[in-house]
């Protein structure tokens, strides 16, 4: 049975339609679109506010499908290398520098190396010790925000980010960050997609289907588990950091399990494993969230309500019924002509 | 002198996670599923409790309603929710009972779970008392002696109840069970029902102490699963001695570090005996 499961999930994930010429094209008009998204909304400054979070919220979704899409391991706290990135690039830019090509990478590689620590023993539990200690550990890092508050803000939040630069220049005007934040995207967008055809992504994706098997044909699984591990925070923390830049402030909500929650809607809604699947999930989920809780207060029962619905449904996400209803269409189209 | 007061006070958190935690215990041992959801059925206890209160029940009357209110729609989630789920991959079954602790928790802000509430002590339990010399509250006496006697009363019934004779043999091997007859899915029902009024009975019970609200739930849930790590996960003696062992750290923290150090002291000495012994304190936790 659970055999049966895996092979129609692979299916649904790493479908490898008949031609993938339509499917490359749509992606390429989607990404254009995208990119000249500044020029569509001039007359509406919000909507490209509402956009750059939209992009925000993708890159984590990104990072998160790095960790689970590709080995499996699920982490219900990844708010936590979110906030991370957001509350260490605040403090930096507050206290050290404003040039955001100091901010990022330092950010990054403070979240890396605390993710190589912890994540090396999270990686050797089995999944459910995993998943319920990435939990705890968003805990943790939520208390944290509230053990330094001299520093953090506590509740109030960390306000009063300065307005960053890049090459000296500053960083304001909502298009140039729009295109900042695009082009992150696309960039470990394209980075993901990369992983998948080299060695490590090939030996990532047996891990996911089998470890012990993985494990029996000469793979480290700890060591490969880690990289992913390290990766995704890593790119979680960017996003973080991207995030309380652009925004100005953060507040302590980004390391709620809420948050987690958000993050982990954003991949299974958009299909775990698909790489490109959550970045859409992301999208639709922050503008949907933004419309439906501006009309009502009970958003989280809307969210959590559909959060179970697409899990029994459609496991696969909407990019697993996309997908398939994809495939049917063209396998039909192949079977005339 | 401040230690053996605060010992007090962390067997007295150690028995409501004890309660807590062995419903949780349960539902992984029979069914294979984390509840992530868990923590959401103590919010809902401790919100009704209050309410029913509020409605002029009896401390008893409350102390027994809400964890059979609270069983029942257990059982029901299970029957509707979690029972299409049964064959899939435990991943599913961690994001189901995930999103279900959202849903949950957006309800109870919807009942008012915004603001937190309080709920007052029986005239009988109020006051203090002394024991070894050491004064400690008597409502807290009364809720340790009641987890400790419920807990006791599970684990009897366990061991010679027809009921708990089949939870023992899902719980070792849940298809060889199904083979000698076992009605899984009448026993998952069950099993659901009885981990959500364990859940609701130790937030009825604690909510003098810990108030009522949307995410009351939520540190404890924490808590509770540091516990069953802590006892391996799915051993029940396991969970008995990481209850209080887990209470203790929390208190002894809280006292001398301050109440988010406690929380992160416990992750890591949790991360740390996970390094040496990742099956719990009596190496009999699962490991598939």
């Amino acid at each position: 049975m659970t055999d049966a499961v895996v092979l129609q999930s692979k299916n649904l994930a790493g479908e490898r339609a008949p031609s993938r010429r339509p499917y490359l094209l749509a992606m390429i008009i989607l990404a254009v679109l995208g990119a000249t998204l500044p020029f569509w909304v001039t007359n509406s400054p919000f909507l490209l506010i509402l956009a750059s979070h939209a992009v925000v919220a993708a890159i984590v979704a990104l990072s998160l499908d790095l960790l689970t899409g590709n080995t499996g391991l699920l982490s219900f706290g990844h708010a936590a290398w979110y906030g991370f990135g957001a509350y260490a690039a605040g403090l930096l830019s507050k206290n050290f520098s404003s040039e955001i090509l100091v901010i990022l990478p330092l950010t990054v590689m403070a979240a890396s190396l605390t993710a190589l620590a912890i994540g090396a023993i999270l990686v050797r539990q089995i999944g459910k010790t995993f998943a319920i200690l990435t939990l705890a550990l968003s805990q943790i890092f939520y208390a944290l925000v509230f053990v330094f508050s001299d520093r953090t803000g506590g509740e109030d939040g960390l306000q009063g980010v300065p307005i960053i630069t890049a090459f000296g220049q500053t960083v304001a005007s909502p298009e140039a960050w729009y295109w900042l934040l695009y082009g992150v995207l696309v960039a470990s967008l394209a980075g993901a997609l990369y992983l998948r055809t080299t060695p490590l992504g090939r030996a990532w994706l047996a891990i996911k289907e089998n470890t012990e098997r993985a494990r029996f044909i000469g793979i480290n699984t700890g060591a490969l588990k880690l990289i992913a591990y390290v990766f995704s925070a890593g790119l979680a923390s960017l996003a973080g950091a991207l995030f309380v830049l652009f925004n100005g402030a953060v507040s302590p909500d980004v390391l709620h399990w809420f948050e987690s929650g958000k993050i982990l809607m954003y991949v299974v809604l958009g299909g775990v494993g698909t790489i490109v699947g959550p970045i859409f999930g992301a999208a639709a989920f922050t503008l949907t969230e933004h419309y439906v809780s501006s009309v009502t207060d009970a958003w989280l029962i809307y969210f959590g309500g559909l959060f179970v619905l697409i899990i029994i449904v459609a496991p696969g996400g909407l990019f697993g019924i996309a997908g398939s209803l994809y495939a049917r269409l063209a396998a039909g189209r192949e079977t005339r002509s | 002198m401040l230690a053996i007061s605060l010992a007090l006070n962390g067997i007295v958190l150690g028995s409501v996670l004890l309660l807590f935690s062995l419903g949780l215990t349960l539902i992984y041992g029979v069914g294979r599923i984390v509840n992530f959801a868990h923590g959401a059925l103590f919010s809902i206890g401790a919100m009704l409790g209050v309410w029913l209160a509020g409605q002029g029940l009896p401390m008893w009357l409350t102390l027994i309603v809400t964890p059979v209110v609270v069983g029942l729609i257990g059982a029901m989630l299970d029957w509707a929710i979690l029972a299409r789920i049964r064959d899939r991959p435990i991943v599913d079954s961690m994001l189901l009972t995930f999103g279900l602790a959202l849903f949950i928790t957006g309800i109870l802000y919807e009942m008012g779970g915004r603001h937190v509430q309080m709920m007052p002590i029986p005239h009988m339990l109020e006051g203090a008392t002394t024991i070894f010399g050491f004064t400690l509250p008597v409502y807290r006496l009364f809720v340790s002696l009641l987890a400790v006697m419920l807990a006791a009363g599970l684990f009897l019934f366990l061991k010679n109840s027809d009921w708990g004779l089949r939870v023992r043999a899902a719980n070792d091997d849940p298809e060889m069970g199904a083979c000698l007859g076992i009605n899984r899915e009448m026993l998952m029902h069950s099993v659901v029902g009885v981990s959500a009024a364990l859940a609701a009975i130790s937030g009825v019970a604690a909510a003098p102490i810990f108030m009522a609200y949307a995410t009351v739930g939520d540190k404890i849930l924490i808590l509770a699963f540091m516990t069953v790590i802590l006892g391996g996960l799915g051993s029940l003696r396991g969970a008995v001695v990481a209850a209080y062992v887990v209470g203790l750290i929390i208190v002894f923290g809280e006292g001398y570090l301050g109440g988010q150090m406690a929380l992160m002291l416990l992750f890591v000495l949790v991360m740390a005996m996970l390094i040496s012994w990742p099956r719990g304190f009596f190496g009999e936790g699962r490991t598939e």
